[in-house]
């Protein structure tokens, strides 16, 4: 409802909601960790057949029958300009459950592993540091640290969203 | 002895009577035998109608005697005897009241009595009062909501909305009452609605007063239709004048405190009323239209995964009856489950057919001629949404019958013909397809003026070799149009045109039958589903793809000699004589194939807007009855992809649509 009636609110902010302390599926993508809120998580599978889908941007890898619901796949290392990757045993994917323009949509997104799940407390989190012009970090909610090591925390309905998955259409035309 | 007959069940005769002129407009009189009227005379003697008996055994006799008469007088004679049969059967039946309901509406609900006027509607009525309750219900929330907020301006549209859909549904059942009350009511919230008019307590209460109305008008036809006689119920004037005082924007008068004693006073009487309208409805149960997607979805599942287990390699070394037996079992029931979940998607057609016959009498009457509608195959099943889509084609080509077909009486009269026209739709199953025949007795198409006027328009070329049904389809174009003069009824040229991209939408096709001077009959054969598709599996590369069935045309592995190219660029193959682009599906989708040379694949003779051309592929798998399902907004623009659906071993196969790989091709 607020949403409607401020859009620009959620883009203004983009920070406040990975800012909260909660439940977060790690994973990882080579030797970044990478953390998501484990409410937006529906399953993890092992990898499976995809049925590829022509003309659509590279990171976007198909579709998938998940119990009769046909369901898109990216692959999350293409979304994020990293080098692709032979799968492996330890690869999965994560099936999502986001919401967009007040639709929900469930997507798969293909990871190197997943690590565990952790319980971050808002003192934990911190705001994503400046990387200066060129670094672009539309999806990134803040970091944690941990035992030393770094996670990054994903704005999940970001990273997911329709316009991003479907940029198909002006590429199209 | 005629008594006996009425009260046995007329409806026998009907039906045999109703199949033999389907049977004669449909198949040709040439299929009726003197047999099929003399088993019906015996029927007819049988319960004690001997004018029928006589009266169809004179029709055998006359067909035994046919070898000296054309095919067209013959057909009159016969559909003129079926006439006289079915006067028979009316008039001691049950009147002449009711002769101009559609006779076999009356047999599909025997229980109902002949004097019960509202009978013949009784599906329509039904609806109707389920739909306004639920729109008294909305209307009510909203009130109160209103009462809360005066500026709730959405909340005042939806209740206007409200009370329009009920007056216009009550319009067409001819329930004055309801009409007259809904009607002032919308007139005040359209005050309300433009601003001309503040939302006060007195307004609300007002509207609130004629929900009640409304409701207890509803509860009475619920009665009447029971067959029950209901204590007489009237929207009292005082109410109108109410809301058109409320609509003035004066005070209501002092006496609404003797009104609303009076609305208590109803109350205890109104309350029975309503339960019972209840328990009517209870036997069904509205379920929206997405669980029901996804209990077949899940079905489609249940059956992948027990063919999974029933395959299973692991199974074969297992000789173990009762896991077998068990197995049988499963597979058994999952069938049944698979067959009971698509068909709670399946609806009756009659209730179209029942829309239809009204509108059929509303336009005769318009357009000053005698019609009787008659509907057959009200039974037949088909896809919720195909039924509904089917009503506007329906209503268009009932209106092109009317208007164009259907002569004057007195030009009946002149031409030997019977004054009444008849109009017949019926339903039926036809390999594996819905079919619906619309046919009327009218002066049939024109084929020399629509061959005229398409010249004049530019819709076909001079010298144009058309068959009969190919000039006939020419009427289904866009802005054509041959009446001579715009009615109020159809003439604009927009009906016909409309009714071809319903079917098309439906994925059906459309065909005519006309003779001059002896009627037209359109036949519209559509899918049963929507859901459901055959296709034809086809392998490129580690990708299945499905080509829905109706765009194939032939499919053969190509030999040399067959293809050619032009500029060493375009591709052509050679079939029966005709050249056709061959559509690399490989390249066009940028796999990986299997064979690269067009020898070692498979070409697919497909079809795009009426022209031919082969898509080249490696291999066919098989043909495969597969379900439709979205590839969902994210994309919806990827051309030449209709669909997707699942496979039998669980994964996706992504369906072609072959228009638009041949309109992207390269």
């Amino acid at each position: 409802m607020q949403a409607s009636t401020f859009p620009q609110a959620s883009v203004a902010m983009p920070v406040e909601p990975g800012r909260r302390g909660g439940k977060y599926l790690i994973f990882h993508l080579g030797a970044e960790e990478f953390g998501t809120e484990v409410l937006k998580v529906r399953e993890i599978m092992g990898m499976q057949d995809i049925t590829t889908i022509p003309q659509v941007p590279a990171y976007v890898k198909g579709v998938i029958n998940l119990r009769g619901k046909v369901v898109p796949v990216i692959d999350l290392r293409l979304k994020f300009a990293m080098d692709a990757q032979e799968y492996t045993p330890r690869t999965c994917i994560i099936v999502m459950r986001t919401r967009q323009a007040e639709e929900d949509l469930t997507v798969g997104m293909i990871v190197d592993g997943v690590v565990e799940v952790l319980s971050l407390t808002a003192s934990d989190i911190e705001g994503t540091p400046d990387f200066g012009p060129g670094v672009v970090t539309p999806y990134l909610t803040g970091m944690a640290k941990i035992k030393g090591k770094v996670k990054i925390l994903l704005d999940i309905d970001q990273v997911l969203a329709s316009d991003e998955l479907g940029g198909i259409t002006g590429t199209l035309q | 002895m005629l008594d006996l007959a009425a009260n046995i069940d007329p409806a026998v005769l009907t039906d045999r009577i109703d199949e033999l002129s389907t049977r004669l407009i449909l198949d040709g009189v040439a299929t009726l035998c003197p047999l099929d009227f003399e088993r019906l005379g015996q029927t007819a003697a049988g319960l004690g109608n001997g004018p029928l008996a006589d009266a169809a055994q004179r029709i055998g006799e006359s067909i035994a005697v046919a070898s000296t008469l054309s095919v067209p007088e013959l057909t009159r004679v016969v559909s003129s005897g079926l006439v006289e049969l079915r006067k028979l059967l009316d008039a001691p039946a049950a009147g002449p009241a009711t002769a101009a309901t559609p006779s076999s509406s009356c047999a599909s609900h025997p229980a109902s009595r002949p004097d019960n006027p509202l009978a013949a509607d009784e599906g329509l009525i039904r609806e109707f009062i389920t739909e306004s309750s639920e729109h008294l219900a909305t209307i009510e929330s909203q009130l109160l909501l209103l009462e809360r907020d005066h500026t709730a301006t959405g909340a005042l549209h939806s209740i206007f909305r409200g009370f329009h859909t009920i007056k216009g549904l009550a319009g067409f059942l001819e329930f004055a009452e309801i009409q007259s009350l809904t009607h002032e009511v919308e007139t005040l919230l359209d005050l309300a609605r433009t601003s001309q008019l503040a939302v006060s307590p007195a307004v609300v209460d007002v509207v609130l007063e004629s929900t009640d109305a409304v409701r207890r008008e509803l509860a009475a036809i619920a009665q009447r239709l029971a067959g029950n006689t209901p204590a007489p119920t009237q929207v009292d004037a005082a109410l109108l004048d109410r809301i058109r005082q409320a609509a003035r924007g004066e005070p209501s008068s002092p006496e609404p405190c003797p009104a609303t004693e009076e609305a208590l006073a109803v109350e205890p009487m109104r309350e029975p009323m309503l339960q019972e309208r209840r328990t009517g409805d209870s036997s069904s149960v509205r379920i929206a239209t997405a669980k029901l997607d996804q209990l077949m979805d899940m079905v489609g599942e249940m059956v992948i995964a027990q063919t999974l287990i029933g395959h299973s390699p692991a199974l074969e070394s297992v000789s173990d009856a009762l896991l077998q037996r068990n197995l049988t079992q499963l597979a058994r029931i999952t069938a049944d489950v698979q067959r009971i979940a698509t068909g709670m998607r399946m609806v009756p057609i009659g209730l179209q057919f029942q829309k239809t016959a009204r509108v059929v009498r509303d336009l005769a009457r318009r357009a000053g001629k005698q019609v009787v509608f008659e509907a057959s195959g009200e039974d037949t099943e088909l896809d919720k949404t195909i039924a509904e889509e089917l009503s506007d084609p329906l209503l268009h080509m009932v209106r092109n019958s009317i208007d164009h077909g259907i002569e004057p009486p007195a030009e009946r009269i002149a031409l030997g013909k019977n004054p009444t026209a008849r109009i017949l739709v019926s339903a039926y199953h036809q390999s594996g397809q819905i079919a619906v025949a619309l046919s009327d007795d009218g002066r049939g198409l024109d084929r020399d003026k629509i061959l005229a006027k398409a010249h004049k328009n530019g819709l076909i070329q001079h010298g144009a070799q058309l068959t009969d049904n190919e000039i006939f389809l020419l009427i289904f174009e866009a802005g054509f149009s041959t009446a001579e003069k715009v009615t109020d009824i159809s003439g604009r040229g927009v009906g016909m045109d409309v009714v071809r991209r319903h079917v098309q939408k439906l994925r059906g096709r459309i065909d005519i039958q006309s003779k001059a001077g002896e009627g037209t009959t359109f036949y519209i054969k559509l899918p049963l589903t929507l859901a459901i598709i055959e296709g034809l599996v086809v392998l490129i590369g580690e990708q299945r793809y499905i080509v829905p069935i109706s765009s194939v045309r032939e499919m053969f592995r190509p030999t040399p000699e067959m293809l050619s190219t032009v500029h060493e660029r375009g591709e052509m193959a050679m079939v029966r004589g005709r050249l056709m682009p061959i559509v690399r599906l490989h390249r066009r989708f940028a796999i990986e194939p299997r064979a690269e040379r067009l020898t070692e694949g498979t070409l697919i003779v497909a079809e795009s807007e009426g022209r031919p051309f082969c898509l080249f592929v490696d291999s066919l798998v098989g043909k495969q009855q597969v379900v439709i399902k979205g590839l969902g907004q994210r994309f919806k623009s990827v051309a030449g992809v209709a669909g997707c659906a699942i496979l039998g071993d669980g994964r996706v196969g992504l369906i072609l649509d072959t228009d638009g790989i041949y309109k992207g091709r390269a």
